[in-house]
């Protein structure tokens, strides 16, 4: 399948994804969750166990579910969408959004993985959804943002910061 | 893949440093880690053996504060070069932006380089990109070691694309900034 060259997501989705988010973690009575890109990128958090880090567990967590996924198609799996990590005090339950986002959901003993396997796919339905919009509002909203001052702007601050 | 969001005014691109074990991928980031500004800098994280050999990737967010209202990140990540790891290459690849091709300029690593090179164009097929419209670059790296071949024999077998090409010597530093300045270019002309 062809990747994207980006995406593009506006208030109005950002709104939806953490409205969701939400939802979710008081519905599982998580400590965090997370929608992050299978690049790496954070799209949104919620809860404040994973604030401080986010940029790095994106990066860490995409980059397990992607290694996860190929031992997966080695043994013979295919419709792997889903990885679970077990802690002494945390536990984490990643899901796929389609083929585009992961969503992360972070939790302790207090709640129970039966729950959160059944509300998570809920709200990963709901997130495909919220991506289909996403992915057809992409084209029109760049070329708002992406213009030639942007771009002679960017270069210039990247000759400035670039540089020893 | 770019990510542009519109509602926290982010814009996020990865670019990813690959190449044969050894070649010094991680020598690049470590050297923009210890000489950018600070402030334009996040952590660095790299899973790494015993040994300090990539087994997973290394990760560097570089951050470039805001432009036109708009708060511009880079992600910079390598791959680990051993041939064990192939489907880590490919893991870490997925959702690349821009690809930086770091060659070992000895002799002795030419036939290595050739297959790393080949490798990288059978993966990008895979994750369903065409390297031929897409940000990468070469870097010629090692060029203060005493067996490193001519710059116009590297160019002629591994530079077939005619892409733009830097030469380097990572660990002092030498290009390690003119390659970062002209993929980060790349990337952003390419969005
Ligand atoms: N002489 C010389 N040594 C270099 C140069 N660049 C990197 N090195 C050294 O080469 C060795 C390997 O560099 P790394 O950056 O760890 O290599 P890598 O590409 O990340 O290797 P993997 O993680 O195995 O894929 C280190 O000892 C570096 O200091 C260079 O331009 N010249
Ligand atoms: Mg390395």
């Amino acid at each position: 399948m062809e990747q994207l060259t980006n995406l593009v997501i506006s208030d109005r989705e950002l709104a939806f994804i953490s409205a969701a988010l939400n939802k979710l973690m008081n519905d599982t009575n998580a400590t965090s969750v997370m929608l992050i890109d299978k690049s790496g990128q954070v799209i949104a958090t919620q809860g404040t166990g994973v604030r401080r880090n986010a940029t790095s567990l994106g990066a860490l967590l995409a980059g397990a579910f992607s290694s996860s996924r190929h031992i997966a198609e080695l043994l013979g799996e295919k419709d792997f969408r889903t990885i679970f990590q077990q802690g002494v005090k945390e536990n984490i339950f990643t899901t796929m959004v389609e083929e585009q986002w992961l969503l992360v959901i972070v939790f302790d003993k207090l709640t129970h993985i039966g729950l959160v396997k059944v509300l998570s796919k809920k709200a990963a339905d709901e997130m495909g959804r919220i991506l289909e919009r996403v992915r057809a509002d992409t084209t029109r909203t760049k070329s708002s943002v992406i213009n030639v001052q942007f771009r002679s702007s960017v270069e210039d601050t990247i000759d400035l910061l670039f540089r020893d | 893949m770019a990510l542009i969001n519109i509602a926290t005014h982010e814009i996020h691109c990865k670019i990813v440093y690959y190449g044969i074990g050894y070649c010094g991928k991680t020598t690049n980031l470590q050297y923009v880690f210890k000489s950018i500004n600070p402030k334009a800098r996040g952590e660095m994280l790299s899973i790494a053996t015993e040994t300090e050999r990539t087994l997973f990737f290394d990760f560097l967010p570089l951050d470039l504060g805001t432009v036109h209202g708009f708060r511009t990140r880079f992600h910079l990540y390598t791959v680990p070069g051993q041939v064990l790891y192939e489907r880590t290459r490919l893991a870490v690849l997925s959702g690349a932006d821009g690809i930086v091709f770091v060659v070992d300029s000895q002799a002795e690593k030419f036939e290595e380089n050739v297959q790393s090179i080949a490798e990288l164009e059978v993966n990008m097929r895979r994750i369903g990109k065409d390297l031929g419209n897409f940000p990468f670059i070469m870097q010629w790296n090692k060029r203060d070691m005493p067996s490193a071949l001519p710059v116009n024999v590297l160019e002629r077998y591994l530079n077939r694309r005619r892409v733009p090409s830097f030469e380097a010597i990572a660990c002092d530093g030498k290009g390690v900034f003119a390659t970062l300045r002209a993929i980060s270019k790349n990337v952003m002309a390419h969005l």
